[in-house]
């Protein structure tokens, strides 16, 4: 697909513009389901469709500006907002986010085609490539740990090796330490400094600091599940506003994916959130473990194609036609097969439970 | 005679004072040890919940449900050691354990901190240094587990009748004057307060029956009883297991039938009059329908404030209202009235079974702070309404005492509180807010239409040759639009979902 303003853009059809409101309606069905951003599936969506890796992540974080913000201030409402830990965690954050963008927008420095064709597409390549290996590496490992939890959550024992990680942690002399009042945990400052630089790198290399922030929170620091998701969201809505920012002033957001993101985003949470009320816990753990390993598995095929670009390693240019259609093959069957999964489990539970509502609506004390 | 709860820290003189006092009135002593036993006998490693719960539980789902299993076993063994006879019992929270009960005496131990220190050094042979730091220790994580268990501060000292301070008074001479105290009337058992008792046991009884079943371990099930009906709500993810419900409660003593309700999430009703008929039943009872929620009833009857005033007068906190057995007239005549109000509620809740809706209801007569202890710290609320209050005062007063205890509730529970007024507000979708979605529709096809149709200058700001000298003007672009598109649409979505009753 043609780009404009060099490469830095794409050319919006119809189609592709179809293409990315249902990216934003899938993502938004998974993000609903399983309480991450959607960016594991959006990001590699816009990316198989063209979008520059630096683009799609900049045009993400921007349409999750708006929803992070209100998203954050209802949290805050119920009270499910720890806003010290949260403002510990975002000074490092913010630190990274600015890195992160800085590296990002080096590696992605001659893309826009002034200094030739090869040079930009270079530039590209190594951008894509960057993007794609930091992915693959967190995902990878994200993925593989919650399905292995959600496969092994048959067994009764309380004690997992994320317990034995905190236990571990909380042996260590690791002075200072901080009280934090709503999350009512004491937390080494060391460590509040370093999970917070992770949450920004994330944040502002893939748009994906919630699947660090959330389980460290949760496993590492000890805070409740219900404090955890809404701090992450508070201090995203910072976080992630910086990074939309920074990356607005490379020049590197494009709107119309952001808006056209929103348009089925929003729809597609409210169905995923639906979907956690009447599925069992460990069927969304699994859903989203899959979803996840298959989105790393198209990211993986992906990068030969950079690689080559890169002159990294030799093949047949016309070789990268395959493994760009086996990219977007297997994250369509991620996204379609995961969202396709949560609408049938939905449809199939709803059914399931008026039938029991009927049955149950002759029961009453007199019968017993 | 009253139950008595002993509260107090280990090695602070409370234990020798709950004994001396069960001697002195002659009444049997129970101390925590006997429960911690009783729940492991039933299957809930109580070690090993106090363990975790320090270490911040990661599976914190399932050290809910073994609390709830915690405290019905607790709840049940002190209520069946009372039927049998007077009890004295010693622990960090029993004062807890029986919200809604009026004949219960709660005192808590305010221990001599030297003698304290004194006694840790000589029994567990240390330092004074390590002493000083074990108890600290200790100290910090009873107030967690008193927190984790029943939500609450152990050291509110509105959840206690009495506080003796052992720096100052000795055990003996404690224990004198609380065997005076524990005559007072307010304390004594009144119909209404054995029958909160059986409530009480009954829900602990119907616990611990749901948690004993192998095949109803892992379900999440809020129980609640009323007149002896016990309503289970549980999620609709285990809507398979709900037909096992009602056999395994079926033969619990005290019990009148069980109601099983399918609900993602509760709705506290407070009213001091239910009416199925009212304009309030058909709002909550829409609510419930949307969110798919069980609706809880609590019905609050405010004490008289002259009540208040004598309880005050004789410096004692202000026990939940007992009905006088003096008969005469006047008694009558409130005798028939609240026979007429438990008519309404019970056709109230009746009506919500019939819809499938109930959570369970029950009734509870004193001041706010009686009606804040009624309401249970450990159920997942996500909304409390309260309806009319004070019916028995003027329009103008009446307005003024629901919003003060409106407010009042809001700092009390975690969900957010509103009146029945506020919520026949949110439900309405009339012309305002067809006029609302229409315009802020019109605004999102607005900032699309424009987008979409200049994007060669919309680009040119973000990313093209305008954004190399001005690269200023695309974040604030970023900054403006994509908060500004997000909040307009997410009205529009949220209003469509509204108007097609599915938000």
């Amino acid at each position: 697909m043609p780009g404009i303003l060099g490469d830095v853009f794409i050319q919006l059809t119809w189609q592709s513009a179809l293409i990315v409101v249902l990216l934003g309606f899938i993502g938004g069905v998974l993000s609903g389901f399983t309480g991450s951003g959607g960016a594991f599936f959006m990001t590699p969506g816009m990316m198989n469709l063209g979008v520059s890796g630096v683009v799609a992540v900049g045009s993400n974080v921007a349409h999750r500006l708006g929803n992070n913000m209100m998203g954050a201030i209802k949290h805050a409402k119920l009270g499910n907002v720890d806003k010290k830990l949260a403002f510990y965690l975002m000074i490092p954050a913010l630190v990274a986010v600015r890195f992160a963008v800085w590296i990002n927008g080096l590696l992605f420095k001659g893309a826009s085609g002034e200094e030739g064709a090869q040079v930009a597409g270079a530039a590209k390549a190594m951008s894509n490539f960057y993007i794609s290996a930091v992915f693959v590496g967190v995902l990878a490992f994200v993925g593989i740990f919650i399905l292995r939890d959600a496969l092994g959550s048959g067994s009764k024992d309380d004690s997992g090796p994320s317990m034995k990680m905190a236990n571990f942690l909380a042996r260590m002399p690791l002075h200072p330490y901080v009280n934090f009042p709503v999350a009512d945990v004491r937390v080494s400052l060391w460590l509040v400094l370093l999970v917070g630089f992770g949450i920004g790198y994330l944040d502002g290399t893939v748009a994906i600091g919630g699947f660090l922030g959330v389980p460290a929170m949760i496993y590492l620091f000890g805070v409740p599940t219900s404090v955890a998701p809404g701090t992450e969201l508070f201090l995203a809505a910072f976080g992630g506003g910086l990074a939309a920012l920074s990356y607005a002033y490379q020049g590197m957001v494009d709107l119309r994916l952001a808006f056209l993101l929103l348009l089925g985003s929003i729809i597609g949470v409210y169905v995923g959130t639906y979907g956690t009320k009447v599925v069992k816990e460990v069927m969304i753990r699994t859903v989203m473990g899959s979803v996840i390993l298959l989105c790393v598995l198209s990211r993986m095929s992906a990068i030969p194609v950079y690689l080559r670009k890169l002159q990294w390693i030799a093949f047949d240019p016309g070789l990268d036609h395959w493994f760009e259609g086996l990219s977007t093959a297997l994250l369509f069957v991620a996204g379609i097969g995961g969202a396709g999964l949560i609408l049938a489990l939905v449809f199939k539970a709803n059914m399931e439970r008026r039938k029991i509502h009927e049955a149950l609506r002759v029961t009453k004390p007199a019968d017993l | 005679m009253p139950i008595i709860f002993v509260s107090g820290l280990p090695f602070g003189g409370g234990e020798r004072l709950a004994r001396e006092l069960a001697q002195k009135l002659g009444y049997d002593f129970v101390s925590r040890e006997e429960i911690v036993a009783k729940a492991n006998e039933a299957g809930i490693p109580v070690g090993k919940l106090e363990v975790a719960m320090i270490k911040k539980p990661a599976v914190q789902e399932r050290m809910a449900r073994l609390r709830e299993r915690y405290l019905a076993v607790a709840t049940a063994a002190i209520c069946e050691k009372a039927s049998e006879g007077k009890t004295v019992y010693y622990g960090r929270a029993g004062h807890l354990l029986l919200p809604g009960v009026s004949h219960v005496l709660r005192i808590k131990v305010v221990p001599e901190e030297t003698q304290r220190l004194e006694a840790v050094m000589q029994r567990l042979k240390l330092g004074q240094e390590k002493a000083e730091k074990f108890l600290k220790e200790i100290d910090e994580d009873i107030r967690a587990w008193v927190h984790f268990v029943h939500g609450v501060d152990m050291d509110d000292a509105r959840r206690y009748d009495f506080v003796v301070n052992l720096e100052k008074v000795g055990i003996e001479n404690a224990a004198t004057a609380l065997c005076t105290f524990a005559q007072l009337p307010d304390f004594q058992p009144t119909p209404s307060s054995l029958a909160a008792m059986e409530e009480r046991l009954l829900r602990a009884r119907a616990r611990i029956r749901l948690a004993l079943d192998e095949r109803l371990q892992d379900a999440e099930l809020t129980v609640r009883s009323s007149e002896g009906a016990v309503t289970v709500t549980y999620m609709p993810r285990q809507a398979k297991l709900a037909p096992l419900i009602p056999d395994v409660l079926k033969d619990i003593p005290g019990c009148r039938g069980v109601r099983c309700t399918m609900a993602n999430t509760n709705i506290l009703w407070i009213e001091e009059r239910f009416s199925p008929g009212s304009q309030a039943f058909k709002q909550v009872n829409e609510l419930a329908r949307r969110w798919d929620a069980a609706v809880e009833l609590l019905r609050f009857i405010p004490a008289a404030v002259e009540t208040q005033k004598a309880a005050q007068a004789v410096s004692v906190p202000a026990a939940p209202v007992m009905k006088r057995a003096t008969g005469g007239i006047e008694d009558d005549v409130a005798d028939k009235a609240i026979a007429e109000k438990d008519i309404a509620f019970q056709s109230t809740l009746e009506a919500l079974v019939g819809g499938g809706k109930s959570g369970g209801g029950q009734t509870v007569s004193g001041n706010r702070d009686h009606l804040a202890a009624a309401i249970s710290p450990t159920v997942p609320y996500s909304l409390v309404v309260v309806g009319d209050l004070f019916l028995g005062k003027g329009e103008s007063a009446r307005k003024r005492m629901t919003r003060e205890i409106t407010s009042f509730l809001g700092g009390q529970v975690k969900a957010p509180v509103i009146t029945t007024g506020e919520l026949g507000v949110k439900l309405r979708f009339g012309t305002k807010e067809i006029s609302k979605l229409l315009g802020y529709a019109a605004l999102v096809a607005l900032c699309y239409g424009l987008l979409f149709t200049h994007q060669e200058t919309v680009l040119d700001i973000l990313g093209g040759p305008f954004h190399k000298g001005h690269p200023w003007a695309a974040v604030g672009m970023v900054a403006v639009m994509a908060p500004l598109v997000a909040a307009l649409y997410g009205t529009v979505a949220s209003l469509v979902l509204r108007l097609l009753k599915l938000e």
